[in-house]
């Protein structure tokens, strides 16, 4: 991380105070630190999300392109994910120095999306063995404050969501190739279906203890973290007449993951992957509810857009 | 005169960029700047940040520093300004495939630099570095511009010793009813219609000129008054930039005021 | 990516005929009842909750510091660590030794595509999960500035390639008198519905990856442990898997690493004894020649004596 320098009695406090519920922000272990979301910042991309954390802020864009699938998944769409640290946040980062880190969190997200029941490639397929949708989710790293990957995936299941897809208006066949005509109408299009998009809640081992959403100076005095991805409940995210009609929803986990030198006994790993549920469930309710509203007051011309100057 | 008229023509080339009425693609006067919006200290951890928006061009700017030189880098003359211009990939229609690296986010760097040298005070700094990030977050012409001046407030927000605020613009030059009618703020449509498109970085409060770049053919006889219309969208622009850090000044204290108490 | 222009290899778009063979084409449902048999044994005879055998083996490269092999059926792997090295072309001086670690597959390793010479995402992706298992174990801290590289070949691969590469590196770093805190040992389990199948071989691990669109449970777990200080050093999860079903797995996984772990300390404790034996036998023989060389001194010493005399 960068460049964050504590002493050792600082760490030292830090431990303590985790020990006893404490920390330095006032937080509890399961509390998320305040956050700032806006869909729809870049006019560029198919949909985009700008996430403030603290002092992470990410900027998410998805543009979509016409692909041909995979020869042995010929009914699926395909989906990439692309992390660019930019210099802005550390100047460690020039040139080439944030491609490590880039590369670990994008291989994290592809491993937590890549199970049908975190986020279905069904929807991006036009035509079966022929034309499917490509997804480029390019994430860029404006600032780092800790919690990356959390806020990494709020960010882009906010840009997954402000996603339209344009309809396909006619297929031609012409000697075994397609050529599919779009509409030019910015509202002739769909949303994709994100409800179940998995969120990532780091926990970070602190003294015996973890906690969510670690802050830098928390992070720098843990050895290892957990990263946990949860599924989405799909029920945040629609407008359901009859919400009784819905399957039941279970959390799930789509990917677990651990990072740092260091290890963690077994009941740890369970308490662990309990809390991270717990606050993933929380977290998905939150985000579900605020996208949710935010789309609604666009429908009704009430927003204000902002970007980054507020 | 008629012969003129004809080498006119044969001068400009494709399609009009003025309507009968005179305005252009996006329904601006020719001597008309988008509108451009900014925020000074956008961000907590570089010393100096700016958000600078020029009509839907958005860029973010970073500065670091003045801090040590990297070993190879150091000068015992003056400080090393270096720079990092970077595009995000969704920033333009087609998607890219690299942020940095390739050839023409090199040159935007290098020009970067040769603008922003002239306006810092490097005598200041000896054996030091100062690093500028820009980071475009929307490309629709002009980026380049957009990215000096967002560097010129992220400097100024950093506390950074400047000569003068430096500015760039771009004019391009089109024809309405046969007389010369040199466009300001030249937007994407029109950089791609395939006019000239003349760059200008300047510190408009000294009158000297920090760069200067032409892309395609101007007949030298309307080069005047092509940099004169830059030189006067520089200026403006400058006016813009100096309300924008008297109003950021003047935030920050009663911000500062309501923290103390 | 960069082709191998030295084979021929046909056009851009072409597809492999094994696409069209009977096997490509079955559907999930077939290819699922075809890993169980009526008796609830699996393909090759095992039992759901049955590893396969395993034999371990260290010494293996010669040109190698330490060194292992491990099988486990279609699964073969070979490991060499070398002793640790300087960082050259690094900025800054770093207080804690680094492991470097690389993970490849022999070109005919797969049964379903041949690898090509270049590493390929999935090859790096190993890399750097061996890296982060294998890193809690070693102390870094005695060797600052100086990085240890631990490469794994992988001759042949059907399934747990990650496992078997971990239990590999662990026991070529413990080969090569790299210091380190514990032994690691690693284990994987594929769930496909509520069967859990342990040690998991290409086809089950495949087909745990695809999911059924239903509500059911898969996933890939893998877990790395250190059987000593009872610490989980790493635990990689993928697919979906409800909270049940985790702990549930969690506690086979420490199981079955426990089960590996007798068979690397054997090994360990048979190189100790060698070693020992070694020793004593080299520190014998040197002795016996000092002895040798003292009577030789004393023979020539009396010599000069004499002759002085």
């Amino acid at each position: 991380m960068a460049g964050i320098l504590l002493s050792h009695t600082e760490k030292v406090y830090i431990t303590h105070g985790v020990k006893n519920e404490y920390r330095s922000d006032g937080r509890s272990n399961i509390d998320y630190r305040p956050m700032e979301l806006e869909t729809d910042v870049v006019s560029h991309a198919s949909g985009s999300a700008r996430l403030r954390l603290a002092n992470t802020d990410i900027l998410v864009g998805v543009k979509t392109e016409i692909d041909v699938p995979k020869p042995d998944k010929p009914g699926l769409g395909k989906i990439e994910f692309f992390v660019d640290c930019s210099a802005n946040a550390t100047p460690e980062f020039e040139g080439r120095g944030g491609e490590q880190l880039a590369n670990s969190i994008s291989n994290i997200m592809l491993r937590a999306y890549q199970s049908a029941q975190a986020f279905n490639l069904k929807q991006l397929c036009i035509f079966e063995g022929k034309q499917c949708w490509k997804l480029y989710i390019d994430i860029l790293i404006l600032e780092c404050g800790g919690n990356l990957c959390d806020a990494v995936s709020l960010a882009v299941k906010a840009a997954l969501f402000n996603t339209r897809i344009p309809f396909v208006k006619a297929a031609l066949m012409d000697g075994g190739n397609v050529d599919l005509q779009l509409s030019d109408d910015p509202f002739d299009s769909k949303w994709l279906d994100v409800g179940s998009a998995p969120l990532l809640v780091t926990l970070c081992r602190i003294g015996e203890k973890c906690v969510v959403d670690p802050t830098a100076e928390e992070e720098s005095c843990s050895l290892v973290s957990l990263i946990v991805g949860v599924t989405g409940n799909p029920k945040y995210y629609n407008d359901y007449e009859d919400e009784e009609e819905l399957p039941a929803f279970e959390a799930k986990c789509s990917v677990i993951s651990m990072h740092g030198p260091g290890s963690v006994s077994p009941q740890n790993l369970r308490d662990a992957i309990n809390q991270g549920i717990i606050a993933a469930v929380c977290l998905d309710e939150a985000l579900g509810k605020t996208l949710f509203r935010e789309r609604r007051d666009t429908e009704q011309f009430k927003r204000h857009s902002y970007g980054f100057l507020k | 005169m008629a012969t003129l008229r004809v080498m006119d023509s044969f001068l400009m080339p494709g399609p009009d960029l003025l309507s009968s009425q005179g305005l252009r693609l996006d329904g601006r006067r020719p001597n008309e700047l988008r509108r451009i919006r900014c925020k000074l200290g956008v961000f907590t951890q570089p010393d100096g940040s700016a958000y600078l928006e020029q009509g839907n061009t958005k860029v973010l700017a970073a500065v670091y520093g003045p801090h040590q030189a990297s070993k190879s880098k150091s000068s015992t003359e003056a400080v090393v300004v270096n720079c990092q211009y970077s595009m995000a990939t969704f920033s333009t229609g087609e998607r890219k495939n690299r942020p940095r690296g390739d050839r023409k986010s090199l040159e935007m760097s290098l020009h970067l630099r040769q603008a922003l040298t002239a306006a810092i005070k490097t005598e200041l700094y000896p054996r030091s570095q100062i690093d500028i990030y820009i980071e475009v977050l929307q490309a629709d012409g002009g980026a380049y511009c957009a990215s000096v001046n967002a560097a010129t407030l992220a400097l100024v927000d950093a506390g950074v010793p400047l000569r003068a605020y430096v500015c760039a613009c771009t004019a391009s030059m089109a024809w309405h009813g046969g007389s010369p009618a040199p466009l300001l703020d030249v937007g994407h449509v029109e950089e791609a219609a395939g006019g000239v498109v003349l760059t200008v970085a300047s510190l408009p409060s000294t009158g000297s000129i920090a760069l200067l770049e032409m892309s395609h053919r101007l007949h030298s006889d309307y080069f005047e008054n092509v940099l004169s219309r830059a030189l006067q969208g520089c200026r403006d622009i400058e006016v813009i930039l100096d309300k924008a850090v008297r109003d950021h000044l003047a935030e920050g204290w009663t911000k500062q005021d309501v923290v103390t108490v | 990516m960069p082709l191998d222009y030295k084979r021929f290899n046909g056009p851009e778009d072409s597809v492999s005929y094994k696409r069209f063979t009977a096997d490509y084409l079955k559907s999930y449902d077939e290819l699922h009842s075809e890993l169980i048999d009526e008796t609830g044994h699996r393909k090759d005879g095992r039992a759901m909750d049955e590893a396969r055998p395993m034999y371990v083996r260290g010494n293996f490269v010669s040109q190698a510091k330490g060194s292992s092999y491990i099988e486990m059926r279609g699964t073969k792997v070979v490991c060499s660590v070398f002793d640790p090295r300087e960082i050259v072309h690094q900025n800054e001086f770093s207080t804690v030794g680094l492991l470097f670690c690389e993970v490849k597959f022999a070109p005919f390793a797969c049964k379903r595509q041949r690898q090509s010479h270049v590493p390929d995402s999935e090859e790096k992706a190993l890399s750097v999960a061996l890296r982060k298992a294998v890193g809690p174990t070693v102390c870094c801290q005695l060797f600052a500035n100086f990085q240890i590289d631990i490469f794994v070949y992988i001759i042949e691969s059907d399934g747990s390639c990650l496992a078997a590469a971990i239990t590999a590196a662990g026991l070529a770093l413990a080969n090569a008198a790299v210091p380190m805190f514990d032994v690691v040992t690693a284990s994987s389990v594929a769930i496909i519905g509520d069967k859990i199948f342990i040690d998991p071989t290409e086809d089950e691990e495949h087909l745990a990856m695809i999911s059924p669109d239903t509500n059911t449970n898969h996933g890939v777990i893998t877990m790395a442990r250190l059987n000593g200080l009872m610490q989980i050093a790493d635990f990689r999860q993928i697919g979906s898997l409800d909270i049940e079903c985790i702990l549930k797995v969690t506690d086979i996984l420490e199981q079955e690493c426990q089960k590996v772990f007798p068979k690397i300390q054997k090994t360990l404790v048979g190189y100790v004894k060698n070693g020992i034996m070694e020793q004593k036998r080299l520190s014998e023989e040197g002795k016996a020649r000092e002895a040798k060389l003292k009577d030789k001194m004393l023979e020539w010493r009396s010599s000069i004596v004499n002759n002085s005399v």
